[in-house]
């Protein structure tokens, strides 16, 4: 319950924050921290669009997306309280419920006969069906790291182990961050702000939506974002009082938020043709976790 | 005999086939399909019947005495036989009904259909007496019987020699799967003097059990489609009509696996190293059928490929029960047959929900190639529903039945992770990763397959506009659906006789502390409980939107092409553009031949010109040809025999007998 409260707020601001970060590292003043939300509320009123090709899944896929991942929000624990659901192997039941959401928000794409946005379907579907076994690796060595296998047990007895666990930490942080990107399109993978449809990956997706869809598809890449970053803020608090870890919760949110920030004025994208292999090597990553994991627990003889 | 009435049952069934094949011909056309339906029904009836006596209470065991040739045949019906009897059933009933939507154009050739319900009913039987026979030679009739039907079920449009040739693939393929099953049993017969299913277990506690194992996997294993003994299956199933697809994927694969369990429950030893053989190779299955089913064109190819991606995870749940046999950790056993035992049903539901409605777009389009279609979705609303349910099911993900079995199995890798040695942790580590790796790329294949035939606008004018299907078609789908949402939010229901079929298959009753399914239902429940808290999420934002979209200005425009003002049909993104940076990725997998011709240097004028792309299937192209074109060069040296010269052939028979009077008289042959 706790944690459905907290993501709800850092949602509010998280994006405002990275917009913030790259007006300012661009020598910008740039908008107010909730001009995002601004935005969405001014969708929410407006009219639209439709285009003369697409059918039903069109026009329900932004509500099946908003509803996915609202649901994985509620299997996300913070500190002590579990998350509204938690279950011995939540994990599982969160990547899915998120790849339904993806699903339809792939097929609502293709519903649009249009030239490009089976495109962007098209990358969405390979390029998160990559990022797909590095965080199966990384759930899995933590699991097996505490003998746990739900989210809120998993985090909660996280931070006892040595110093690889440290390294573990480290390690994890990164997988979890760029897979933070991988969802939500952002930076070294994708381009939110490019003009070229043939670039995009997840705006060409929404070209045709207008109006609420378009408001709850916003809506839902605020909520994911701070849903991932209450995930990495997991992997740090464990098992400090709650005094500290709201603090630390939006401390941390807003360090990622700037972070991101910091990453998109500085880098450059990712060649496109190449997405595909840079995820899978973050894999590679999970499987050094896996490795630090079987030190941990002297499991080389 | 303890159980007389059961006795009748069966018998009564076969009875009831044979007055049903004989009437057959008899009828005027238009009653075929029904009395079909009626013989089908009635023998799913009864049956079942049997079945779920046994999946409630007691094993049945009875004899058939078959005269001096073969002894007693003993017929044992066990939970895992009755499983897959109600499953057979269940697929059967739905087929034939779909069957008669499906084969109404045919009406005018009635000898096809004759000889195809024929086939069907016996189709049928031959299954679920495959079930039950626990001997070695009745067992190898009725999985002949099975094989044959069903291969002159594939061929019903036998005119047209492509399908022949694929039946043809097929029929030599369950021949050579005959041919090591035969040799299982005869390894048997000669180590103990006997047939019977038991003496398998006597085999297997005597010696090493390594060997005959992995000579029944490739027999089960070519039906069931294993990489890499699948190559039946990507031919058999597109030729074949959609209920007969429909139920082969459903059923017939399945029984490579009940032959696979079977045997498994006989094993006394060796289990960590054929559960690591059955684990690897399943994963590799699993992979590599979804790999080739998501750049498939074809879209009842891609459907069979995806077949073998679903044996693929069947049997990675066979192994990790395998590998919880040999750790002696119950709970990893129950996960992995329980996961294995479940997916095995809720495939045969979506995967011929799957088949039936690609059937119902193929009879209104005439045409398996999804780059011809799309937008379907307006004009068969219904069965495109359908599909999407399909689709999603398959993918495992929730709200529907794949996910309940594919958690199960999740969670059985997740308890295996622990286990002490380095090798078998690893190994689990590489399959959970494969695991969601097969998630991920089976929700790209029918996000490719589902947008490009239903979505967007038709790519090319079809013959006649397309309708949607009769209710005949309609209504086993209906049922399967209900079915699979029974399996979703009813789990339990389930979960009860699987935990029941494990626990009498592979624990006798004084083993190792019985932690039982039943303790991990209590979350199977509350995974279905977060399912319907989903799905009324859902239902109530879109309550919410509704009511705001309500009070807006909503206008219809065309789709914003970039600024280009004359886009037409053919510029939609195709479903061969979805997957081409995958099979890019994959290209060493995946085999890619292009026929096109380049324009030449002088040509002023080009003329029209074709251009053709097709993937190979890796194991067929690079290994079974290459091996089939190598016998077939040497078969060409002894070709001089067959010189179509009836007195050679006589004298090759004079010469034989001569052979054999020889070596029997010098005592060589006794």
């Amino acid at each position: 319950m706790l944690s459905l409260l907290l993501i709800l707020i850092a949602a509010a601001f998280f994006s405002g924050i990275i917009v913030r970060t790259k007006s300012i590292a661009s020598g910008r003043k740039g908008p107010g921290v909730f001009q995002p939300i601004k935005d969405v509320i001014r969708l929410f009123k407006k009219g639209a669009v439709y285009s003369e090709t697409t059918s039903i899944i069109f026009r329900i896929a932004p509500t099946i997306y908003f509803a996915s991942v609202v649901m994985a929000i509620l299997v996300i624990p913070f500190d002590e309280s579990k998350g509204i659901i938690s279950f011995k192997g939540d994990f599982i039941f969160f990547a899915y419920v998120l790849a339904l959401g993806k699903f339809f928000n792939i097929i609502a794409a293709m519903d649009t006969g249009s030239s490009f946005e089976g495109m962007g379907a098209s990358r969405e579907a390979l390029f998160s069906m990559f990022a797909e076994p590095a965080f199966f690796i990384l759930m899995g060595s933590l699991a097996l790291l505490t003998g746990h296998t739900s989210f809120q047990e998993i985090f909660y007895s996280l931070h006892v182990g040595s110093y690889i666990s440290y390294a573990i930490t480290t390690l994890a942080t990164f997988v979890l961050i760029m897979i933070t990107m991988i969802e939500n399109s952002r930076m070294p993978i994708d381009d939110p702000k490019t003009h070229l449809e043939l670039t995009m990956v997840h705006e060409v997706m929404i070209l045709d939506n207008s109006g609420f869809d378009l408001g709850l598809i916003l809506t839902t890449g605020y909520l994911k974002f701070a849903m991932y970053g209450a995930l990495i803020v997991n992997l740090f608090i464990g098992m400090v009082p709650y005094q500290y870890s709201i603090p630390m919760f939006f401390i941390i949110q807003f360090i990622i938020a700037v972070v991101v920030g910091l990453i998109e004025s500085f880098m450059a994208r990712f060649r496109m043709g190449h997405n595909a292999q840079y995820i899978f090597a973050l894999t590679s990553v999970s499987l050094l976790i896996f490795f630090g994991v079987l030190l941990v627990l002297e499991k080389f003889v | 005999m303890p159980f007389p009435e059961f006795d009748f049952l069966l018998n009564s069934s076969l009875v009831i086939a044979l007055i049903s094949i004989i009437a057959l011909f008899f009828v005027p056309v238009k009653l075929k399909s029904g009395i079909a339906i009626a013989a089908v029904f009635i023998n799913v009836l009864l049956t079942s019947f049997v079945a779920i006596t046994v999946l409630t209470g007691n094993t049945i065991d009875l004899l058939f005495c078959a005269g001096n040739l073969w002894g007693d045949i003993p017929i044992k019906i066990d939970g895992l036989s009755a499983w897959f009897i109600l499953i057979i059933n269940f697929t059967s009933l739905t087929g034939i009904i779909y069957g008669k939507g499906y084969l109404k154009a045919y009406n005018e050739t009635s000898p096809k259909l004759t000889s195809h319900f024929i086939w069907y009913i016996l189709f049928h039987l031959s299954m679920v007496w495959v079930c039950m026979l626990q001997h070695g030679f009745a067992f190898l009739v009725a999985w002949e019987i099975m094989s044959l039907s069903s291969m002159l079920l594939v061929i019903f449009d036998y005119n047209n020699p492509k399908i022949v040739k694929a039946g043809m693939n097929y029929l030599v393929q369950m021949h050579i799967s005959v041919l090591f099953l035969t040799l299982g049993f005869l390894w048997v017969y000669t180590q103990t003097g006997s047939l019977n299913f038991e003496a398998i277990g006597t085999f297997f506690s005597g010696n090493y059990n390594v060997w005959l194992f992995l000579i029944f996997f490739i027999g089960f294993g070519l039906k069931a489609g294993f990489i890499p003994f699948h190559s039946w299956l990507p031919h058999a199933h597109p030729a074949a009509p959609s209920h007969v697809s429909g139920v082969m994927s459903g059923v017939i694969v399945k029984l490579g696996i009940y032959g696979i369990l079977r045997i498994i429950s006989f094993l006394k030893a060796d289990f960590i190293v054929i559960g690591e053989i059955v684990l690897i190779l399943s994963l590799l299955t699993g992979i590599y059928g979804i790999l080739l089913s998501a750049v498939q064109r074809d879209f009842k190819k891609m459907l069979a490929y995806c077949t073998i991606e679903n044996i693929g995870i069947v049997g990675i749940g066979i192994g990790l029960g395998l590998m919880g046999l040999g750790n002696n950790s119950s709970i990893l056993c129950f996960l992995g047959f329980g996961g294995a035992l479940l997916h095995v049903l809720n495939h045969s539901l979506f995967k011929s929900l799957l088949f039936y409605s690609a059937g119902s777009v193929y009879q209104q389009t005439h045409t398996r190639d999804m780059e011809k279609l799309g937008g379907l979705i307006k004009s068969m609303p219904r069965t495109a529903g359908l599909f999407l349910i399909g689709a999603i099911a398959i993918g495992g993900i929730p709200p529907f039945n794949g996910f309940v079995s594919e958690f199960l199995i999740y969670s059985g890798i997740l308890e295996g992770v622990k286990s002490a040695s380095i090798s078998q942790t690893s190994l689990f580590a590489l399959t959970f990763a494969g695991l969601s790796v097969i998630g991920g790329i089976s929700i790209l294949a029918f996000t490719k397959t589902f947008g490009t035939i239903f979505l967007g606008v038709a790519r090319e004018k079809l013959h006649h506009k397309p309708h949607e299907v009769s209710l005949t078609m309609l209504i086993p789908q209906y049922t399967i659906v209900a079915i699979m949402l029974c399996v979703a939010f009813v789990p339990q229901f389930f979960l009860i006789p699987v935990n029941n079929i494990i626990n009498s298959l592979f624990f006798s009753p004084l083993a190792l502390e019985p932690i039982s399914l039943v303790n991990y239902s209590s979350i199977i429940v509350n995974i279905s409980i977060y399912s319907a808290l989903f799905i009324l999420m859902v239902l109530m934002i879109w309550i919410i939107r509704s009511r705001v979209v309500k009070t807006q200005p909503v206008a219809i425009r065309a789709t914003w092409g970039c600024g280009y003002v004359a886009p037409n049909n053919r510029m939609q993104y195709t479903g061969k553009s979805f997957s081409k940076p995958f099979s890019k990725i994959f290209n060493f997998l995946l085999i890619e031949k292009k026929q096109y011709s380049e324009l030449k240097n002088k040509e002023i004028f080009p003329k029209k010109r074709s251009y053709v792309s097709v993937y190979h299937d890796f194991f067929e192209y690079r290994l079974i040809k290459k091996i089939t074109n190598r016998i077939l060069y040497t078969a060409n040296y002894f070709l001089f025999f067959q010189n179509g010269r009836t007195q050679s052939y006589v004298m090759y028979g004079i010469l034989f007998i001569i052979v054999l009077m020889v070596l029997t008289f010098l005592n060589i042959i006794k």
